[in-house]
């Protein structure tokens, strides 16, 4: 369905402060043919140029608001923060150096849980380049 | 554009799903591109379109009413989900999914939508499968809030035995038994669904690299059986199909409907098509059914996936099924849902303006308003 296309090219960068790294960031849009609370997230998997991004570095940022991306996955958060249809979901990687500027390759493991279908995992392999 | 027909047309904006997901039209986009096609009612998703969901507030609410009025629609229709599996590993009490039941029907009177489509326990089948919906106890408790708020429980029929199934029939029963009439049933078109559909042709030539005449021959086989009026014969047409020397891509996508065939190693079952083992006599009970059932029903869906070079919808068997509706004395909405495009979109941009447009021509046509 939108397998293709749930890693975006538009916002990948690094995120700076004071001048200098401290992380990068990139887009995700959903798998599913409407929105899901953000509890119904199952996993966010990143690899970059063959390394898999720690799970304790990255952090989902929607409507103004940051969660540590291993809280989402918990059993008692809260089932009223809607990813909506086509909206951009922000996952900031916090590693402390941010990623070098130019293409690297990503592969990303997206998974779902909806209501009457199994767990959708979705994977989408791209080149992206980092601002 | 308002009419007094009996039988009004609508869209479900989820006909325009792509569009939406690639920013192509907004929310007003698509309602623009509904009444464009000559619609009058609009069905929505909150899940996927409304921005402030599930906490709606007044001033979208005017907003929404301002669209309604500017482009001469009107509301139809909300679509609920049963999403029961909220986390990893816990779900949703009964009486979780009661209240967000609750939340549907009245957001949906907010909006001035006179239905909610439930997505009932049984919308696929005697079982959900995966976990449990929305079943019998919970509608049964919903049902004085759904009468309240002036809102209809329309549980949408997928399955292949269609309305006339006991285990949806007792829905209705439900309604007569307590005298509080805002629990019926909605009929979704793909219940007739007499062939594999080219919508599935093109993404299976597309995404595994299947060759289109092999899967057109088994399709045509299936339309001969449905038109002929005979039974289709699952065995010769697998037989047919080894002569073709069909690629190990062929085979697959030719399961759902010949599950006779010889599968590659490593293969996974998966779900039948299911009208791969429907008879002719199966067909005139679904019509009969549909007849029988038509005046009670409470909304349909103009399902459909692709259009062919005679403005038909490609699986389905449209004249008939106006003509059963009309026969029957339907009244309400019927709107169109293009499911086309997350088919066909992996093989490349699905022009669901275009698609919806024709439905909608089509339909007037079986109405006799073109």
């Amino acid at each position: 369905m939108y397998d293709k296309h749930i890693l975006s090219d538009a916002g990948a960068r690094s995120v700076w402060e004071n001048g200098k790294k401290y992380g990068y960031q990139f887009n995700l849009t959903i798998n599913y043919y409407r929105g899901l609370p953000l509890c119904c997230v199952d996993q966010i998997t990143m690899i970059i140029d063959g390394e898999q991004v720690p799970y304790e570095q990255m952090y989902v940022q929607h409507r103004g608001r940051e969660y540590p991306y291993l809280d989402i996955l918990k059993d008692d958060f809260p089932t009223d923060f809607y990813w909506l249809f086509g909206e951009y979901l922000t996952v900031v990687v916090k590693n402390g150096k941010g990623i070098e500027q130019g293409i690297h390759h990503c592969k990303l493991t997206l998974g779902t849980r909806r209501s009457y279908t199994p767990t959708m995992v979705s994977v989408c392999e791209k080149d992206v380049t980092f601002a | 554009m308002k009419t007094n027909y009996d039988i009004k047309l609508g869209v479900s904006l989820y006909s325009y799903q792509d569009n939406y997901y690639f920013h192509r039209h907004d929310l007003e986009g698509c309602i623009a591109a509904a009444a464009g096609a000559g619609a009058e009612g609009i069905e929505v998703f909150s899940d996927a379109m409304i921005p402030e969901w599930p906490y709606v507030s007044d001033a979208w609410i005017d907003k929404w009413n301002g669209w309604m009025q500017r482009y001469d629609v009107e509301p139809v229709c909300l679509d609920h989900f049963s999403d029961r599996m909220m986390w990893h590993d816990k779900q949703l009490t009964d009486e979780e999914m009661f209240e967000r039941g609750v939340m549907y029907i009245k957001l949906a009177r907010r909006l001035g939508c006179k239905a909610i489509r439930v997505l009932h326990e049984e919308h696929i089948g005697p079982k959900a499968f995966v976990c449990k919906l929305t079943d019998y106890d919970i509608i049964a408790r919903l049902l004085p809030i759904a009468a309240e708020n002036d809102v209809m429980l329309a549980l949408e029929v997928h399955t292949s035995d269609g309305v006339g199934a006991p285990y949806q029939q007792k829905y209705i029963e439900l309604a007569e038994k307590t005298g509080i009439p805002y629990v019926g049933l909605q009929q979704d078109f793909s219940t007739f669904s007499y062939c594999l559909s080219t919508a599935d042709i093109v993404t299976q030539v597309a995404e595994s690299g299947a060759n289109k005449e092999v899967l057109m021959a088994a399709r045509e086989e299936q339309r001969k059986a449905y038109f002929g009026k005979y039974d289709f014969d699952e065995a010769a047409t697998a037989a047919l199909i080894e002569k073709l020397n069909p690629s190990d891509a062929d085979r697959l996508a030719l399961h759902s409907i010949l599950p006779s065939l010889k599968m590659p190693a490593g293969f996974v079952e998966r779900r039948p098509f299911h009208g791969a083992s429907r008879k002719a006599a199966d067909y005139e009970k679904l019509y009969k059914d549909l007849y029988d059932n038509a005046s009670k029903l409470v909304y349909c869906h103009g399902k459909f996936y692709d259009i062919d070079e005679n403005g038909q919808v490609d699986d389905m068997d449209y004249p008939t099924i106006f003509k059963t509706l009309i026969d029957g004395g339907y009244k309400g909405y019927i709107a169109s849902e293009f499911e086309g495009n997350r088919r066909m979109n992996m093989a490349g941009w699905c022009d669901e303006i275009e698609y919806v447009r024709k439905h909608h021509k089509l339909m007037r046509s079986l109405l006799g308003r073109e």
